[in-house]
Parts: structure tokens; C-alpha cells; sequence
């Protein structure tokens, strides 16, 4: 009984579909085009995202011991920093890898070699490299740790974590900035498929008119007149996913050259990450354009078949 | 069958359509609303069909009063009517078999049911032969006789009948007119609106006659007054 009633709506809902078949078309479109201006929003969210978690995976602070620090005092130091929670690994760099460090680093540069050799004495100190869980604990730690009665082996200083910090506010507030415009142009997008969607089921409703009007007057129920209408809302935006899952692909291919010059090394495989996130990416799209559709179908509903 | 009591309709901004309305039409009745042009006949049978709310009074169809009826409702009560407008309403797509069943199936009717009732509804109005016709391919007599058929299938115990020979020539009236009659003898109640003074002479049933949204005549083996 019940699926009778489905199945007779659902083939109500077809007729209305393809009786305003260009209609449809135009309003499938301009969903599909409300769900590419959001999933631009939601790329280069994660975008973002993947860009700061790798920035905070890479930074980590140098402190650099005193001169009178020995290597059995580093090393009791560095497992004492070990068994704090923030920390997520501390290492002891002997002033010999500090050295090797550094001469690695300007190997292209022949005058800081020789005049680093033809000193007697190592001139680097060691040092502790400290990793954290999060970024922003870091200037705790630093305080915490000149307090301590072995700050007198330390030479704290918090310049690159200082760097880094910066960097960080700099991206996070440039990305705030184009996700703040593509809010915006999203929110337009939406409103514009809601308004269409609205008015490409009062047509819908206006060339059923003789349909519905028998339909009421032989006793069909509410639900019966209004589901066909809600049925064809859903359709659209089902259509509007599936059509944007089938240009995703080709678009992001396109895209990825631009993100790859843009982020550099820390660029994100589009495509990849895609697939990865393919039912919550679907999902989220789904329900978005479900919403739209479902919302102004109801209103028109509402408005135009008096149930 | 119906039963108002003091109905008045008023319309905006300054029409009472109907104005302290008093009837009650027994079951198996064949009652006949004549009255001239605007005089609320069709506010009338909209009352009944609940496609309008009265603004006073009480209405009461088959035992059930309708006055306060919720939107929810009024599907229930559709299908305990059958309705017959001028204008055939039928769908030009649809052939006359489809018509009819699209009737049925609006309402939730199983296949086998709507396959068994057509060709009995089909057949009170003399059309068995055509039920695989499109409406342009059937006189407006015939048309008429489809719309008539479509409002029997479920079976209702009252038919309203709003000018259904208005667009008729006097042959096919008839046939029209007889065949409302002969649903009339198997048992439902029939409320007809006319304008054709011919009919109601003929038919020799009871006559309320409005004016100006007023009975002012109700005549049990009336004749057309005005
Ligand atoms: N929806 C409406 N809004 C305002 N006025 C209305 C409405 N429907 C009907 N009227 C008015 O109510 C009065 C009665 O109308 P109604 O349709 O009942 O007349 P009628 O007797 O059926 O006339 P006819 O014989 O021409 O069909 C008329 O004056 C009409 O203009
Ligand atoms: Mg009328």
C-alpha cells in the first residue's frame, strides 16, 4: 500500500521533471554551480588546514646549552623535558653534529668552511631540540623552563618559534580572508538556486494545475498532492551531485598546478585527498543541495497547493 | 444528508454570497438549486465540498460536521462525495480508462481494485464501449458522462452537480439529466445546479430556489420560478 503510493508519486514526480524538462536543466545547473563555489570554500579550507598541520609538524625550537653544561647534564635534561606532557620529543644535539649541521648547511658557501676550519675549537655549544603536540604551547614551555634551576645550561632564546608563529597568523589570516569572500559568494550562489528552485516548482505546480486540481477534488491525501514536488526538489539535487562528482575530477586536475606553484612543499595531492574524503566531501555536498531544493519546495508548496 | 444551519458567506471586501442559509436535504433526495446568475449556488455546493469555509452558520454532511474541518481532513470527505463541474476537467492526455483511474490511484486504490471498478462506473454512464478513447475523440455529452463516471468511484452517498449540462445541447442534457436520475434510484443523494428552466419542469423533484445569496423558494415538486 505504501509502496504503491511511492511509486505512484515518485512516477508524478517524473512527469513533472521532464514536462519542464529545460527548466529543470537550468535549475540543476545553477545548483551545480552553488556546489562548486562551496566546494571551492571546502578545498581550500582543508587546504589550509593541511598547510598549518604540516608547518606545526615541522617547527621545532633549538636551545642552545651553556658552555658549562656537560653531556651527562644535557642528557639527564633531556629526559626530564621527555617526561613532560606538552613535549612531544626532546634531543640532545652534540656541539660535533651541531657543527656538521651547520657546515651541511652552507656547503656551498667555501669562505664559511674555511674559516670555520681553520678555527682550533669547535665553536658550537650543544643544543636540545624540542618538538611540541601544539604550537601554541611553546611559549609556555620556554617560561617554564627558565624558571627551573637548570636554566643556568640554557640559553633560551624563542626567535624561530617566534618565525614561525608568524607565519602561521599570516597564513591563517590570508586564508580567513579568501574564505570570508567565498563565503559571501557561496551564500549569493545559494540564495540565487534557492529563488530558482522556488520558482522552477511554482511552474511545476502551474503546469500540473489541472492534475492537482482533479486530484484534490477526488480525495487524494496532502502528502500525495505535495510529495511529487518535494520528490523532483530532491532529484535536482541529486542530479547536481552526481554531474559535480563527474566534473570534480577534470577540475581538480586543473586546479593542481596552481595550488602546487602556490603552497610549494607543503601542496596537497587534490585529486587524492578527494577520493580520501570522498563520502564526506559527497555527504556534505548532498546535503547542502538537498537542503536548498527540499527548503524552497516546501515554501512553494506551501504557497501554491494550499495543503 | 446535509444539514446547514444559518450559513452566510461573506467575500471581501463587501459580498455576502450567501445569507442565513436554513436546509436539510435527506438521504436519496434529488434536490435541484436553481436561481439567477450570482446569487450563490456555486458558494453553495463549495461550502459543502469544504472548498471554502462559511463565515457563519454550521454544516453537517452525513452525520459529520464540517464547519471547523481541518485541511487534513477534507481529503476524507472528498471521497465521500462525488463533484460534477461545468467545465469537464478531464485530462486531454489521458484516455478515458486513465481518467478514471487516475482518480483512484491518487487516492492509494490497488491495482486490481481500480481494474475491477472502472468497467462498473463505466458502465452506469453507458461508455464501456469507449474506454480506450481520448477526450477530443468524444461528444461533450460524453465527456460529461466520464467526469460523472470518475466522481462515482467511490461509491458516494451524495453527488453535487454544478451546472453539468451548461455547455450541453438539449439531447444531450437528457442523457445527462437520466443518467443522474438513474444514480439518484440506486441510492446516492443528488444536489444539481441548474440554469435550464426545461429540467427542472421535467424532473418533477424538489426545487430551492435562491436569490440574492437567499432561499426564496423550496417547493417539494417544484417548477423553475423565476
Ligand atoms: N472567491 C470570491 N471572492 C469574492 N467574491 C466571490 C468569490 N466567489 C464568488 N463571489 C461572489 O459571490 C457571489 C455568488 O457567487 P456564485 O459563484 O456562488 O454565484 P452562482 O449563483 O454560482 O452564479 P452562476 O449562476 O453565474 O454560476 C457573486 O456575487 C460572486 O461575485
Ligand atoms: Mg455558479
Amino acid at each position: 500500500m505504501l509502496f504503491l503510493e511511492i511509486s505512484r508519486v515518485i512516477k508524478f514526480a517524473v512527469q513533472s521533471f521532464f514536462r519542464n524538462i529545460w527548466l529543470s536543466v537550468v535549475t540543476v545547473f545553477i545548483i551545480v554551480l552553488s556546489l562548486v563555489s562551496i566546494s571551492i570554500l571546502l578545498t581550500s579550507n582543508i587546504l589550509t588546514q593541511h598547510v598549518l598541520s604540516v608547518l606545526e609538524e615541522k617547527t621545532e625550537v633549538y636551545i642552545d646549552l651553556t658552555k658549562e653544561a656537560t653531556t651527562e647534564q644535557a642528557q639527564v635534561l633531556v629526559s626530564e623535558l621527555n617526561k613532560l606532557p606538552a613535549i612531544k620529543e626532546a634531543l640532545f644535539i652534540t656541539p660535533e653534529q651541531t657543527l656538521e649541521n651547520f657546515k651541511k648547511r652552507h656547503q656551498d658557501d667555501p669562505l664559511i668552511i674555511e674559516s670555520l676550519d681553520s678555527l682550533e675549537e669547535n665553536p658550537f655549544t650543544g643544543s636540545i631540540k624540542i618538538k611540541t603536540h601544539d604550537i601554541s604551547d611553546f611559549p609556555v614551555i620556554l617560561n617554564e623552563l627558565s624558571k627551573k634551576d637548570y636554566s643556568r645550561f640554557l640559553e633560551i632564546e624563542d626567535k624561530e618559534f617566534t618565525d614561525a608563529k608568524l607565519l602561521i597568523t599570516k597564513i591563517t589570516e590570508y586564508s580567513k580572508k579568501i574564505q570570508n569572500a567565498w563565503t559571501i559568494i557561496s551564500s549569493i550562489f545559494v540564495i540565487i538556486s534557492i529563488l530558482v528552485v522556488y520558482n522552477t516548482i511554482q511552474i511545476n505546480i502551474y503546469t500540473q494545475r489541472e492534475e492537482i486540481g482533479i486530484m484534490k477534488l477526488v480525495g487524494a491525501s496532502n502528502s500525495f498532492v505535495r510529495s511529487p514536488f518535494l520528490i523532483v526538489g530532491m532529484v535536482y539535487s541529486l542530479i547536481a551531485v552526481v554531474i559535480l562528482v563527474i566534473i570534480s575530477y577534470p577540475l581538480l586536475v586543473v586546479l593542481q598546478p596552481y595550488v602546487d606553484s602556490f603552497f610549494q612543499e607543503y601542496s596537497l595531492n587534490l585529486v587524492e585527498a578527494f577520493a580520501e574524503n570522498f563520502i564526506k566531501v559527497i555527504g556534505t555536498e548532498l546535503l547542502i543541495a538537498t537542503i536548498i531544493t527540499v527548503s524552497s519546495s516546501y515554501l512553494a508548496t506551501r504557497k501554491y497547493l494550499h495543503v | 444528508m446535509i444539514k446547514l444551519k444559518g450559513i452566510s458567506k461573506f467575500y471581501k471586501p463587501n459580498i455576502y454570497a450567501l445569507k442565513d442559509i436554513n436546509l436539510d436535504i435527506a438521504p436519496g433526495e434529488f434536490i435541484s438549486i436553481v436561481g439567477q446568475s450570482g446569487t450563490g449556488k456555486t458558494t453553495l455546493i463549495r461550502l459543502v465540498i469544504a472548498e471554502e469555509k462559511p463565515t457563519e452558520g454550521q454544516i453537517v454532511i452525513g452525520g459529520w460536521d464540517i464547519t471547523g474541518i481541518q485541511t487534513r481532513e477534507i481529503p476524507f470527505l472528498r471521497r465521500q462525495i462525488g463533484v460534477v463541474f461545468q467545465d469537464f476537467k478531464l485530462l486531454k492526455k489521458k484516455t478515458v480508462f486513465e481518467n478514471v483511474a487516475f482518480a483512484l490511484e491518487s487516492c492509494g486504490t490497488p491495482k486490481n481494485k481500480i481494474i475491477n471498478i472502472i468497467p462498473q462506473v463505466l458502465k452506469i454512464v453507458g461508455l464501456e464501449e469507449k474506454i480506450d478513447r481520448y477526450p477530443t475523440q468524444l461528444s461533450g455529452g460524453e465527456q460529461q458522462r466520464v467526469v460523472i463516471a470518475r466522481s462515482l468511484v467511490h461509491k458516494p452517498r451524495l453527488l453535487v452537480a454544478d451546472e453539468p449540462t451548461g455547455n450541453l445541447d438539449s439531447i444531450n442534457t437528457k442523457e445527462i439529466i437520466d443518467l443522474l436520475k438513474r444514480i439518484n434510484e440506486l441510492g446516492t443523494t443528488v444536489v444539481l445546479v441548474t440554469h435550464n428552466r426545461e429540467v427542472v419542469n421535467n424532473l418533477r423533484k424538489r426545487v430551492i430556489t435562491l436569490d440574492n445569496g437567499q432561499i426564496i423558494g423550496d417547493q417539494s415538486k417544484g417548477r423553475y420560478l423565476l
